[in-house]
């Protein structure tokens, strides 16, 4: 029984390298886990345990990954999850099926990734007299993982009853792989610069007394904790593998949870968002961002510019480490004003907007959320690791702050550009570096007074933050500033390019119907 | 209640007014370039008329733009719809940009998608329908949020018969429910069989509104001038080996 189970595992594993669409997904994600493995192999081998800022950091990165390879199964879209429901048919008794999928699911990528954590903890500790303890800890994390994945596995089936659901499942769990991978890069970063060394210790400390990160701290813990973390581990498995016979057992009897099937489903974006007219005006643009040349050029080239200008100076001369600082500002900016011509980029499509009863604010609103939902959790997500490479102290507060504020700023300015100056864009079904006959003087004006206004609203920031580098305690005072300043000038914007848009709406339209 | 719309000033259009009675199906016709798109355009909040005034149901559309675009379901002509979205998708979008909810604007989708002959495309983006179905999924569009006036411009041409004859019933039963339709068309059979009105438009202006024995087309040529002799084409007929 269990070697069907294990065979049907290795079937499915096998299927993934079938040429076809997948393949590209399957090599990107293999990639990846071998890259992890790679990282935790020399991690094991390099760490350094006498090292209480490198015992720290080991604790710090074994939970994370703990973590990443535990959500790991839900990544793939739960479309082949080895869920217990699935083999209710067959004629299995549910212990014997509780051991089998227990087994299979140390088959594949996170269940090998998480065996070679639990080595990598071991030959982290080979040479000293805790030794032996490693060996006990890391086999205990290693089958803690595995068994938690499946857990998982069965509450994100019990979750994903619509389509949409799954989609948001699937996302909300490599959003979960994102944030610990940048955690492990972040804290391997900090103990390799050797200071910051007592956050780690205290991050660690606090990890320690939880399950995620007890075992992890065992081998480094004094005897008392030693015993009472691996005791711990002990009967957090015991609970995990009693609860897992329970668990199939009950599953094996319920009833599948499923949605009534709606045959008209499958709306993408518009089944996530609230059926108001921001929300589907959101939904829309965010199928234009994704879809559309003309915007897919502008994310392609987000990541280039602020990188060339980088090059640029420190071809000049510039010290390379503060110019860490300059690619989110430039990237936020852009992102803002980018959106400054929406509305033409619409063309005549505009109508649908004209015609119906819609508020203006609703319009401006839902154009606003695409770059907002870009930008935003990128500048916090890159902001700490560009701030520590720069090497300027303090800094981040300034750099989150002034990144966001340019990017609501930009946007606020846009939300009125839009509905004031607009003028001819490329048609939808041109290219994207297509441009109409008659640009005319307006596409100028607007293009730099959107950009200057940008600047002019957001000056008092950048000056403190200019301060900042001379006295660091303007830093934070400038992230403060920058991002009220955002905030104020977005909604600003909204209202203000709302009426605007309203009672211009017919002469927008004029104008893309002319070009 | 009766409508009443007045119009004038736009170049294209010289001070137009006519009415439409409620529960009626009114046709506009008019040779090419007479002005017929640019007065549904200002009737329905589209362009802005240099002057006049246009009422539906006693509410000023260029006062109360908010009011009246609920009342109104338009299909405008040469205009895109957002075209990288489904079928389902432009129906749901349209339907909450007019205040539908999300279960109705489903249903909805569904019973509009069965009665247009829609459903196997619905999954499909608009921007790979062929000229007629996008005929169809702007009517379908138009209808969505159960307006109470359909203003269509040339919503025939390119349809296939079949769906002619589906989009007639359609529009039969709406007008027999209450619902006032306005629709523009060539075709003067169709519009003769199916409208309870019709006006004709020549050069900017209204000529008249059409009723007695006289058939559409002979009187439409009658007003629109008359017929001229076609000459200087002779080499036409002189077919080149």
């Amino acid at each position: 029984m269990v070697d069907h189970v294990l065979q049907l595992k290795l079937a499915l594993l096998g299927s993934s390298f079938r040429p076809g669409p997948t393949l590209n997904r399957t090599l990107a994600a293999l990639a990846l886990a071998l890259a992890v493995a790679a990282a935790i192999v020399v991690l094991g081998a390099t760490v350094d345990v006498a090292n209480a800022e490198h015992r720290a950091g080991t604790v710090i990165v074994g939970a994370a990954l703990s973590v990443a390879l535990a959500i790991t199964p839900l990544t793939s879209g739960l479309g082949s999850a080895m869920e217990p429901r699935r083999f209710a048919s067959f004629p299995l008794s549910p212990r014997r099926l509780a051991v089998s999928l227990g087994a299979a699911a140390a088959v594949g990528v996170p269940g090998v990734l998480a065996i070679l954590l639990g080595v990598g903890l071991e030959s982290a500790w080979s040479a000293t007299s805790t030794g032996g303890a490693a060996v006990v800890a890391g086999v205990l994390a290693a089958a803690a993982i595995i068994l938690t994945s499946q857990y998982l596995v069965i509450v994100g089936t019990q979750l994903a009853v619509s389509p949409a659901a799954r989609v948001l499942v699937t996302a909300m769990a490599r959003a979960v792989i994102v944030v610990a991978l940048a955690i492990v890069v972040t804290t391997v970063l900090v103990v390799r610069s050797g200071e910051n060394g007592n956050t780690l210790v205290t991050v660690a400390g606090t990890l320690a007394n939880t399950p995620v990160g007890m075992l992890w701290a065992a081998p480094g813990s004094d005897l008392a904790a030693l015993l009472a973390r691996l005791f711990g581990g002990a009967v957090m498995l015991a609970v995990l593998i009693a609860g897992w016979g329970f668990i199939v057992t009950r599953l094996l009897v319920s009833p599948q949870r499923e949605r009534a099937a709606h045959h008209a489903a499958g709306l993408g974006w518009f089944d996530l968002v609230p059926a108001t007219q921001a929300g589907v005006i959101a939904a829309r643009s965010l199928i234009y961002w994704t879809r559309d040349a003309r915007y897919r050029l502008v994310l392609f080239a987000l990541p280039i510019a602020p990188l060339l200008m980088m090059l640029a100076f420190a071809i000049a001369g510039t010290p390379v480490p503060p110019l860490w600082l300059l690619p989110l500002p430039v990237l936020a900016l852009f992102l803002g004003w980018f959106t400054h011509n929406d509305v033409a980029y619409d063309h005549t499509a505009l109508w649908v907007h004209v015609a119906a009863p819609l508020k203006g604010a609703a319009d401006r609103w839902g154009r606003v959320v695409p770059p907002l939902l870009i930008g935003v959790p990128l500048i916090v997500a890159l902001a700490p690791l560009l701030a520590l490479w720069s090497g300027v102290e303090g800094v981040l507060p300034a750099l989150i702050g002034v990144s966001v504020g340019l990017l609501l700023t930009g946007l606020g300015v846009s939300s009125v550009a839009s509905a004031v100056g607009a003028y001819p864009a490329a048609r939808p079904d041109g290219g994207p570096f297509d441009q109409p006959p008659t640009l005319g003087v307006r596409a100028g004006w607007s293009q730099s007074l959107a950009l200057l206004a940008t600047f002019a609203f957001m000056s008092p920031a950048l000056v403190v933050a200019w301060w900042g580098f001379t006295e660091p305690e303007w830093f934070a005072i400038a992230g403060i500033a920058g991002v009220s300043t955002g905030i104020g000038m977005l909604l600003l914007g909204v209202l203000i390019g709302g009426r605007a848009f309203r009672r211009r709406a017919p002469e927008l339209l004029d104008l893309v119907l002319r070009t | 209640m009766g409508l009443h719309k007045k119009f004038g000033g736009a170049v294209a259009v010289n001070d137009v007014s006519l009415s439409v009675r409620q529960g009626s199906i009114f046709g506009f016709v008019g040779p090419n370039g007479a002005g017929k798109t640019t007065t549904l355009s200002m009737m329905t909040g589209l362009l802005r008329p240099g002057a006049g005034q246009v009422l539906v149901g006693g509410i000023d559309v260029w006062r109360e733009p908010i009011e009246a675009k609920k009342l109104l379901g338009v299909l405008p002509d040469r205009m895109r719809l957002f075209d990288r979205l489904t079928g389902a998708q432009m129906l749901y979008y349209s339907a909450v940009l007019h205040g539908v909810d999300r279960e109705r604007a489903r249903a909805r989708i569904r019973d509009l998608g069965d009665a247009l002959g829609l459903d196997g495309s619905l999954q499909r983006p608009v921007r790979d329908y062929s000229i007629g179905m996008v005929k169809k999924i702007s009517l379908a569009t138009a209808l969505i949020h159960a307006p109470r006036v359909l203003v269509l411009d040339e919503p025939f041409e390119s349809v296939d018969p079949v769906s002619t004859s589906q989009f007639v019933d359609l529009l039969r039963r709406f007008a027999n429910g209450g619902g006032t339709v306005i629709l523009s068309s060539h075709n003067m059979d169709l519009v003769e069989r199916l409208c309870d009105e019709v006006a004709i438009i020549v050069a900017a202006g209204i000529l008249d509104e059409v009723r007695g024995p006289t058939s559409l087309e002979e009187r439409f040529v009658e007003l629109a001038g008359g017929r001229t002799a076609v000459e200087g084409l002779e080499w036409l007929t002189t077919f080149s080996s």
